[in-house]
Parts: structure tokens; sequence; C-alpha cells
């Protein structure tokens, strides 16, 4: 018996390079390179260490945009042995409601799984919605935000963070996970299977092979609108460096300078 | 039987220029990148001078991702408040192109594309760790316990060569062999750009200044090119002088150029892109190592292959070149069925009486007057301190320019004749 594991993944702009266009206040992606979500690629990680313990199968599913091919290989050079993108234009600007059902479907389309991991948000929307709307969608259980994982006799084992300590949850599976950002060390690709998944390609499934309906989907099936976006302006600053070598020095300063106050 | 015909390490001008060339000959070509895509890694200033491209794609001014043509060629000094320059604009360049700005992550993908195109095997993202080796022969590449095979290797790391380093085919890098280089982009509109540049029809400029400025034996370059939208900017430091002195960082060089009263001007107002720092290969001929051996060959900037002299600074057009001829002699021993070191010695061939290897070998020691403190010390202030004495009107007589310029030499601390030899010694160089 081979555990099946599912991955889910979302490329996303690199959150170093995202730029928002002063005129339109949207993301100008135009400027910025596509990575893999970084919590994500912990998710992959611990997947692939449960992997190294027990016989598995990784399953990679994602829902974007063609290009997010480049974040399948990539996982799949990470150890993954199967991708599925799922990519249609009926899919674009749905919110997090329609992307859980969408991505739902598709694992419910798989032979079988065992565990669904996910990163615990994505790094460009930051709402943590799609991993727990999956487990709802597929009516199963879920942790979330974990730090660690252990999988052993048909048992997810989770370590979750909490403020005051370490809360271990343990549950048969299927169960859906979420890893947080950070949690592990992600492996390195390996250039052999990289040359591999670049030969064999990726899965393409679109709306018709998920067999779900137009206006469930997308923005059709979005039940949030973004009504607007701010960008808050940076303030200028003066620019100017002083070096001061004590403490008392740098109170006077700040005084003088009339940064600081003296409450009467 | 090896699992490629060719692997080529570093997906730069050189190693797209070799895998496109020896993919479109029907050899089986792997080429594998550390950048994610093709020259996020890279910081070229940069202007393509030449005509190389042409050799692998007829059409490439049409094609290519080339910013603008250089009309506009300035060569000064700066210092705390002045701006000396040679400013050098022509119409010939508008029909008879030499040089265009490019930006390295739009210019190297879409080599990387063309080599894909051509048949090549594109891996990005992935670093080589190091070179797999039979008896005395590399056999193919290194990566995460694993060896991908090849006949031969084709090493076009950039300036940063840790395989060649590592493997032993060339000498590490010292202080003297290369520069740091620090760029900005900053973006602007195509219309605020022509205007500032004075620009029309898609010209562009590129300039280097000796930074006079700069204090306890630093010594640096600053350059600007013009892109489409964007202008480049920043320095070259030499870092042997920046080593001795424990009270500059490169940073603040960068800052120094860049807030200069006559840069600063340029660049207001423009929104920061990018910001990155690389090696700058420096070292001419003496730098450039054995180019090949049994089943490898060492090309652009891996194998040393840049000039400089002050006025021109070239280097993507002799990795290009370097590319190209590493592929023929790949294609040559594919023909033959075999890659030994006897075979790869065409390279070597066609590498010594390439236009690289030429030019570096006529500007031997050209380092010594690149980096000389009279270029970065004397000159700037002589040159400013002499057009300022002759422009100033004091009432007083005027006087002929040779007595300013005999008055601010004898009034610096420079001793006369040994000026006179130097100069004498480094337009020889030049």
């Amino acid at each position: 018996m081979v555990l099946e594991i599912v991955v889910m993944v979302k490329q996303v702009p690199d959150s170093q390079e995202v730029v928002i266009d002063p005129v339109t206040m949207n993301l100008n992606r135009s400027l910025t390179r596509n990575v893999t979500n970084k919590a994500d690629e912990n998710a992959l990680e611990a997947a692939l260490s449960i992997k190294d313990k027990t016989p598995a199968k990784i399953t990679i599913v994602s829902m974007g945009p063609p290009q997010t091919e480049s974040t399948m290989i990539e996982c799949l050079a990470r150890g993954a042995d199967r991708a599925v993108l799922v990519s249609d234009r009926a899919f674009g600007g749905a919110d997090t409601y329609p992307t859980g059902l969408t991505v739902a479907s598709a694992i419910s389309k798989l032979e079988h799984f065992d565990v669904i991991i996910a990163g615990e948000e994505s790094s460009d929307s930051s709402t943590g919605h799609v991993g727990p709307g999956v487990a709802e969608f597929l009516g199963i259980e879920q942790i979330t935000y974990c730090s660690k994982i252990e999988y052993s006799k048909g048992h997810i084992t989770a370590e979750r963070e909490l403020e005051d300590g370490t809360e271990v949850v343990r549950c048969p599976v299927p169960v859906l996970i979420t890893m947080l950002l950070g949690s592990n060390f992600p492996r390195r690709q390996s250039l052999r299977r990289k040359i591999d998944a670049t030969k064999k390609g990726i899965e393409l499934w679109n709306l018709e092979k998920l067999g779900l309906q137009p206006e469930w989907v997308g923005v059709r099936g979005s039940p949030t609108i973004v009504r607007r976006m701010q960008s808050i302006k940076e303030r200028e600053r003066a620019g100017k460096r002083i070096t001061i070598e004590t403490i008392p020095e740098m109170v006077k300063e700040l005084y003088e300078k009339n940064i600081l106050k003296v409450k009467k | 039987m090896s699992e490629f015909d060719a692997i080529v390490v570093g997906a730069g001008p050189a190693g797209t220029s070799a895998a496109s060339k020896m993919a479109s000959s029907g050899l089986n070509v792997l080429l594998v990148e550390r950048g994610d895509p093709p020259g996020s890694k890279s910081v070229s200033g940069g202007i393509l001078w030449g005509r190389e491209l042409s050799n692998l794609y007829p059409d490439w001014e049409k094609s290519a991702p080339l910013e603008r043509f250089i009309s506009n060629k300035v060569t000064g000094f700066l210092t705390e408040d002045s701006y000396v320059g040679i400013d050098f604009k022509t119409k010939k360049f508008e029909r008879e192109k030499t040089g265009y700005s490019v930006l390295r992550t739009r210019l190297d993908g879409w080599m990387a594309k063309k080599a894909k195109e051509a048949g090549a095997t594109v891996i990005t993202g992935i670093t080589v760790d190091g070179l797999a080796w039979e008896d005395k022969k590399v056999v193919g590449i290194r990566q995460a316990d694993d060896t991908i095979t090849s006949d031969v290797v084709v090493l076009a790391e950039g300036a940063n060569p840790r395989v060649a380093i590592d493997e032993g085919l060339r000498a590490p890098i010292s202080d003297k062999d290369v520069a740091i280089g620090i760029k900005q982009v900053v973006k602007l509109s195509e219309q605020t750009i022509n205007e500032r540049f004075n620009l029309r029809n898609g010209a562009g400029l590129a300039a280097e200044f000796s930074l006079g400025f700069l204090k306890n034996g630093v010594m640096a370059g600053g350059f600007l090119y013009t892109n489409k939208d964007t202008i480049s900017a920043g320095v070259v430091i030499d870092i042997a002088g920046l080593r001795k002195d424990n009270k500059t960082y490169s940073f603040d060089i960068m800052d120094q150029f860049i807030n200069h009263p006559y840069i600063a001007p340029y660049l207001e107002n423009g929104q920061l892109q990018e910001y990155s720092a690389h090696l700058v290969c420096e070292g001419g001929i003496n730098y450039v190592p054995k180019l090949y051996g049994n089943g490898y060959v060492i090309a652009g900037d891996s194998a040393g292959l840049s000039f400089s002299n002050g006025m021109v600074i070239q280097g993507m057009n002799y990795a290009i070149a370097s590319g190209i001829s590493a592929a023929k002699a790949a294609v040559k021993c594919k023909e033959k069925g075999h890659y030994g070191e006897s075979d790869l010695a065409y390279y070597d061939e066609l590498m010594q009486h390439s236009q690289a290897i030429e030019d570096m070998r006529k500007f031997k020691g050209i380092t010594g007057v690149t980096w000389s403190p009279m270029i970065h010390e004397f000159l700037p202030k002589f040159a400013e301190n002499v057009l300022h004495d002759m422009f100033y009107e004091t009432g007083e007589p005027k006087k002929h320019l040779f007595e300013i310029a005999m008055e601010n030499l004898i009034g610096s601390r420079y001793d006369k004749k040994k000026l006179l030899l130097e100069s004498y010694r480094m337009m020889r160089k030049m």
C-alpha cells in the first residue's frame, strides 16, 4: 500500500519585487518574476520527509495560468511524482471560495488520496482560506498551522505552534494539513529529475475535465468583490547620517532637534 | 554512451551562444543555469558592443531585446564639485550601429529561448556542484549526488567560476583579477530619458567616469547607461584599495556617485527597480587560464575574457565569440567522434586568433593604467583646476593655458618628471 499524498501549491509574484502601480492601484505583475509560494515549498518538504520513511506517492495540484508549469516542474525536481495543473480561462478572477471548490474537485478526480498538505497561506493574498476550504469541500478533517508532521499506521501526528506552547494532534487519514511558513528547509532540486520533468511535462486539466459548471467557478462563482486597493505612500526621509557616541548624547541630540519632547 | 553530447554550465552570453550553435548543428545539448530565469544573477552594466550576434542570428537587431543603440559616448572625471568630460556624439553611429545598451534579465532570457528553439534542453534554477571525472577526463557534471554525463562540458559560469576553480581548471580569484561592480536600475519614462540626455529615435548614451572625489587611495569608476525606459547607474571599485581602507564601504561609493551634483539630476524622481552587485573580470591576459582540456572548454568571463582601457569596456561580445568558437570545436569533435584534449585544442586555436585574445594580449598591463592613481586622483583634480582657472574671470591679466597648467602642476604634490613619464607610459598602453 502506497500512501497517496497531495500537495497544493500556488505560483505567486516574488514578494520582494511586487510593485503597486501608482495609477491603477493594481499589482504590477509584468515587472515581477513568478516563484513558488514559500509556505507551499514547506508543504512539499513535509510531504517529502514522510516519503523518506514511508512508501508514498506525491501529487502536486495547482490552479493557475499555464505559466504555473515552471512551479510544478520545480516541485517534481524536488521529488514529487506527478503534477496536475488545473487551468482554464473560466477559473480567472476566482476568490478563495471557488478556488477551494476547484482544487477540491481536482483532488477528488485523483484515483485516491490519504493526506493533503498545503502551505498556511499564499504570500500574494494572505487569506489562508483555500487549504481549509478544500478540506470542507471534501468533507475531511483538517489540522492547520503545523510546524511538524509525521505519518505512522494510518495516522498523522502534527505539532501546532500556539502562543503558549505546542499542541500535538493525532488524526486518522484522510486529513488536510496546512504547514507554517519556514517550518522546515526545502530540499534542493535535482537536475536529473528536472530534465525528466521538463521533457515529460505536466498534466493539464480544464473545466470540462473537472465537470464543474462555469457559473460555479472563476469570477462568476466569487462572492467577494475588491472595491478598492490603497497603496501607502512612503514618508520622505531626511536621509542624513549622524554619528553619536553615547546614549545621553543621542537623547540630547534628539531633544534639541525637537524629535523627543519632555512631558510637562 | 553519454546522455548528452555537450553540457553547458551557465546561460549567459557565452553559454547560450555555445548551446545554440551546438544544438543547431545537431548536437544533443543540455544548458544548465543557476538563475531562474536566466539573467537574474547577472549584473552587466551594460553595453553589448560589436556585431558577434549576427553570426548566430542574422536578424538579431530586430528580434533581440535591445534597449538603445549608443550614439553618445562620454568619458570623464568627477570631483566633489565638478564634471569634466569628453562628450562624443555622432550621427555616424546612427547609421553604423556599434553598440546597444541591454538589460541582461531580458537579453539572457531571449538567448536561452533561442538555444531552446535550436533544440537544447534548458534547465534553470539549478546550481552545478562540480565535474565528473573518469581516467583524467571530464565525463559530465555532478549535481545533488548524481552525475549527468556528456562528451564535453562547456564552462561558461561568469566572473565567479566556482566549478572551474574548485576542479583546479583555473587559478582562484585574487584582488587584482576582479573589481566589485554595483548597479542600480532606475525607472523613468522613455520621454524623460530622451529629454535629460538629449536623445532621439532610440539613441542612447554610455558614460564612464573616474571618481576623483574618493579618499584614502580608494579607486572606482562610475557608469551611466540609458536603456529604453530605465537608466543603469553604478560603480566599479578596485578591491585592493578598498580592502586597505577600513573607513570606506562599497555602498557608500555607490551613494556618493548617484548623489553627485551632476549625476543625481539624471536619476531624479526615478523609481529604483534593481540594486545588485557582482564581480567584474579585470585581470587581463595573465588571468586567462588554459582554455581547454580533456573533455572540457572554458568560455566567456570564466576564461577572464574582458577588456577595459578606461575608454572602452567590453566583455559580452568576447563571451559570445568564445561561446561560438567553443561550439565549433565541439561540433568538430562530434564529427570525429572524439573529444580528447588534442581535439578540443581546436577551440584554443580559434581563440588565440580571436579579437578577444588579441586585444587582451596587445593591451597587456592595461590595469596599471585603468587603476592608476594618476587617473583616479591626480587627473580629475588637475583637469578641474586648470579649467576653473581658465574660465574664472578674476579681472587680472589673462594667462596662457600652459602657464595655468604649470601652476597647477607645481601646486600639486606630484613630481613633474614622474607625471610626464607616467602619462607617456599610459598613452602607449591605452
